[in-house]
């Protein structure tokens, strides 16, 4: 298994094309991991998702993903921003709810894809979400 | 990123728009709005929106479609989602994402019998036998 | 001297003329003599040098006091024995000099007797053993040592400062194959598969003063290979310096097979792990158009997660819009594999097919219910053959009873 070259670890996100690009790389490394497909699509998903809660949160932000070599091995991707933070985390994941319909998934809804997250939020400084997933085999 | 070239093309009295692999945000809404302006220009009994190519689908994507299909409905028209990979199905459920009320397809075939057929107001592609 | 007291044959064995004071004094042994209350009568230089006690310091005091010994005062003592035997006595003793260093001496002891023939004393002469002592010590131990080392069923080694190789045992020759003349001497990686690592490894153990666990794979000449982990250390000398490295080798061979029977075993279980949830959540197509998957036994999270790919797999492939799935065999479930059952019906609606739910018992009944989601949308019926009339009848069949049944007409 040859990760690709060129292959960034860490992709800013300013943009909505930076939203593809974060997808992009996700796949790529989630590929070369030897993920499956559908594991795969989850990782992509979740990139997608937390790649543009940071677009229309904080404006700016970066995502960082490094393989883990613990035990049958996996990924851990991180989103980091500088902005407003969140200030009640438990409301945040359950507005993953939301009624209006497409809306659904969010905080919550990353966290069934994935297999561990977390989430580290300081009002006025910034948020960290890290999500990892591992192999199974 | 410029929007990749959303094609929507006219079979019968059907529109059909093929999505691309993994479109940006711009494409999406490029897609609606195409969309929009051919149910304005044709005269169609609705629109088969093919994603049998679609690797991820993500919350913009799946609110444009639900938006979709509702303006398409206001507008005289019925949807079908056709072709949906088994790894972006089984990620939308668990992720919470849906398509709403909106009609799905095994294939292309089965969506065009079902947007052209306004007796069976079934919630899945399925063809009598001859 | 004696040239100018030349005494005839019979003055010198009478005893005159003779200077036995000059040739007590020139006796190159330790020699003393004591009366027969263990006072020092008289000790010659050589005695005095061995128990590091002047003449004048010895004359008049006790023996005991003056090269104390530990028979003193026992019955062992040599002098005491001769006292009562009036013979000659011979011991090997430990004694203790002035300094409080010890010494091994061989000690003879002889009675003196008087013109009458009555014992008035004892003389003793003293032989210092000692370092004739701790060489045999030294030669037992080394042998003793040696013998340990030859019996050890585990090859060792000594290396130089220079990589070669310096000593080695019997085991090491039957492990390389090469005899120890021929092994002492030569470069020690070249036994290896890796020599390059075990070079490496050497070096480490000087750099870090020992090495545990090293694994390498020591090749005898027949190209017989023998898998090892390495324990070595640096090992000095009394005044610190390093001497070299000393190394024993472990074989592994039986603890690799052992490892390799378990890796190969636990591919077998894996790959029937894969085949019984394969052959227990099949899905078969019945018709063109319908699948049906009954699913047996307990099912787990990761079981059911598996089912929904492969069923979600198997609709698109064979392009059915029916799928009956049949949980008869299924007598419960916990609330996360329930979610998942929810979620294959919600997906395979999204592919444009459907999920007909049949036979559910009523604690997975229960278990649905609990988990409070909408559950209006899901097709369900009691039995496979209910469920069957459904899918036929979606897809625009019906079954129609045949004129001819057993020749019997309708």
């Amino acid at each position: 298994m040859v990760l690709s070259q060129g292959l960034d670890r860490a992709v800013a996100i300013r943009s909505e094309e930076d939203i593809v690009a974060a997808r992009k790389v996700a796949r790529h490394a989630a590929e070369a991991l030897g993920f499956g497909i559908t594991d795969v699509t989850r990782i992509v998903t979740s990139t997608s998702a937390l790649a543009r809660n940071i677009f229309l949160y904080a404006g700016s932000g970066i995502m960082q993903w490094r393989r883990l070599e613990v035990g049958t091995g996996g990924i851990e991707l991180k989103f980091e921003d500088n902005g407003p933070g969140i200030a009640d985390i438990k409301q945040a994941m359950e507005g993953g709810r939301s009624t209006r319909s497409g809306l659904g998934g969010g905080l919550l809804g990353v966290q069934r894809l994935m297999d561990e997250m977390e989430i580290n939020s300081q009002v006025g400084k910034g948020t960290i979400v890290t999500v990892r997933k591992w192999l199974t085999r | 990123m410029e929007a990749e070239n959303i094609s929507v093309v006219k079979v019968r009295d059907v529109l059909m728009v093929t999505v691309p692999p993994d479109p940006d945000d711009e494409t999406i809404s490029a897609l609606q709005a195409q969309v929009l302006q051919a149910m304005e220009q044709y005269q169609v009994k609705g629109l088969v929106l093919d994603i049998s190519t679609v690797e991820t689908l993500d919350s913009f994507f799946a609110r444009t479609v639900v938006e979709t299909v509702q303006m398409v409905a206001l507008m005289g028209g019925r949807t079908v989602v056709a072709g949906m990979r088994p790894s972006v199905a089984i990620t939308a459920t668990q992720f919470g994402l849906t398509l709403g009320n909106a009609l799905t397809a095994l294939d292309v075939d089965r969506a065009l019998y079902m947007v052209s057929d306004r007796h069976q107001e079934k919630s899945h592609g399925t063809k009598p036998r001859a | 001297m004696m040239k100018d007291n030349v005494k005839s044959k019979g003055q010198i064995l009478s005893g005159e003329g003779v200077d036995y004071k000059a040739i007590f004094q020139a006796v190159p042994s330790a020699v003393r003599v004591v009366d027969t209350d263990f006072n020092v009568i008289i000790a010659n230089p050589p005695m005095a040098a061995l128990s590091g006690q002047s003449l004048e310091a010895s004359v008049g005091r006790k023996c005991f006091d003056t090269f104390k010994g530990e028979r003193c005062h026992t019955k062992d003592c040599p002098l005491t024995r001769v006292q009562k035997t009036k013979t000659t006595m011979k011991a090997e003793v430990v004694k203790e000099r002035q300094d409080g260093t010890k010494l091994i001496c061989v000690c003879l002891a002889a009675p003196l007797f008087n013109r009458e023939g009555m014992l008035t004393g004892m003389v003793e002469s003293f032989e210092d053993i000692t370092k004739q002592k701790q060489a045999e010590a030294l030669r037992a131990t080394s042998s003793y040592t040696r013998s340990l080392i030859e019996a050890s069923l585990d090859p060792l080694v000594t290396i130089g400062a220079d990589g070669k190789i310096m000593d080695v045992n019997k085991a090491t020759e039957q492990v390389t194959g090469v005899s120890r003349q021929r092994l002492i001497g030569t470069d020690f990686s070249n036994y290896f598969t890796e020599p390059e690592k075990a070079r490496e490894g050497y070096k480490k153990v000087f750099s870090e003063g020992s090495v545990t666990d090293y694994p390498l794979t020591i090749r005898h000449t027949s190209e017989r290979t023998t898998d090892v982990l390495y324990n070595a250390a640096v090992y000095k000398d009394e005044a610190e310096k390093v001497q070299g490295v000393f190394a024993a080798a472990r074989d592994i061979t039986e603890r690799k097979k052992t490892e390799e029977a378990l890796a190969k075993q636990t591919e077998i279980i894996q790959r029937q792990a894969r085949e019984i949830l394969e052959i227990s959540t099949p899905v078969m197509q019945v018709w063109e158009g319908v699948l049906v998957a009954p699913l047996i036994g307990t099912l787990d999270s990761q079981r059911t997660q598996q089912f929904m790919e492969r069923l979600l797999e198997r609709i698109v492939e064979s392009n059915s819009p029916m799928a009956l799935v049949d949980v008869t065999g299924v007598p419960t479930i916990d609330t996360q594999t329930a979610q998942h059952l929810i979620d294959t019906i919600s997906a395979v609606r999204l592919l444009g097919a459907q999920v007909i739910l049949t036979g559910i018992r009523p604690a997975i009944a229960q278990t649905l219910v609990h988990l409070g989601v909408d559950l209006s949308g899901i097709t369900t019926r009691s039995s496979l053959s209910g469920g069957l009339l459904v899918a036929m009848d979606s897809l625009g069949l019906q079954v129609a009873t045949s004129k001819r049944t057993n020749g019997k007409e309708a």
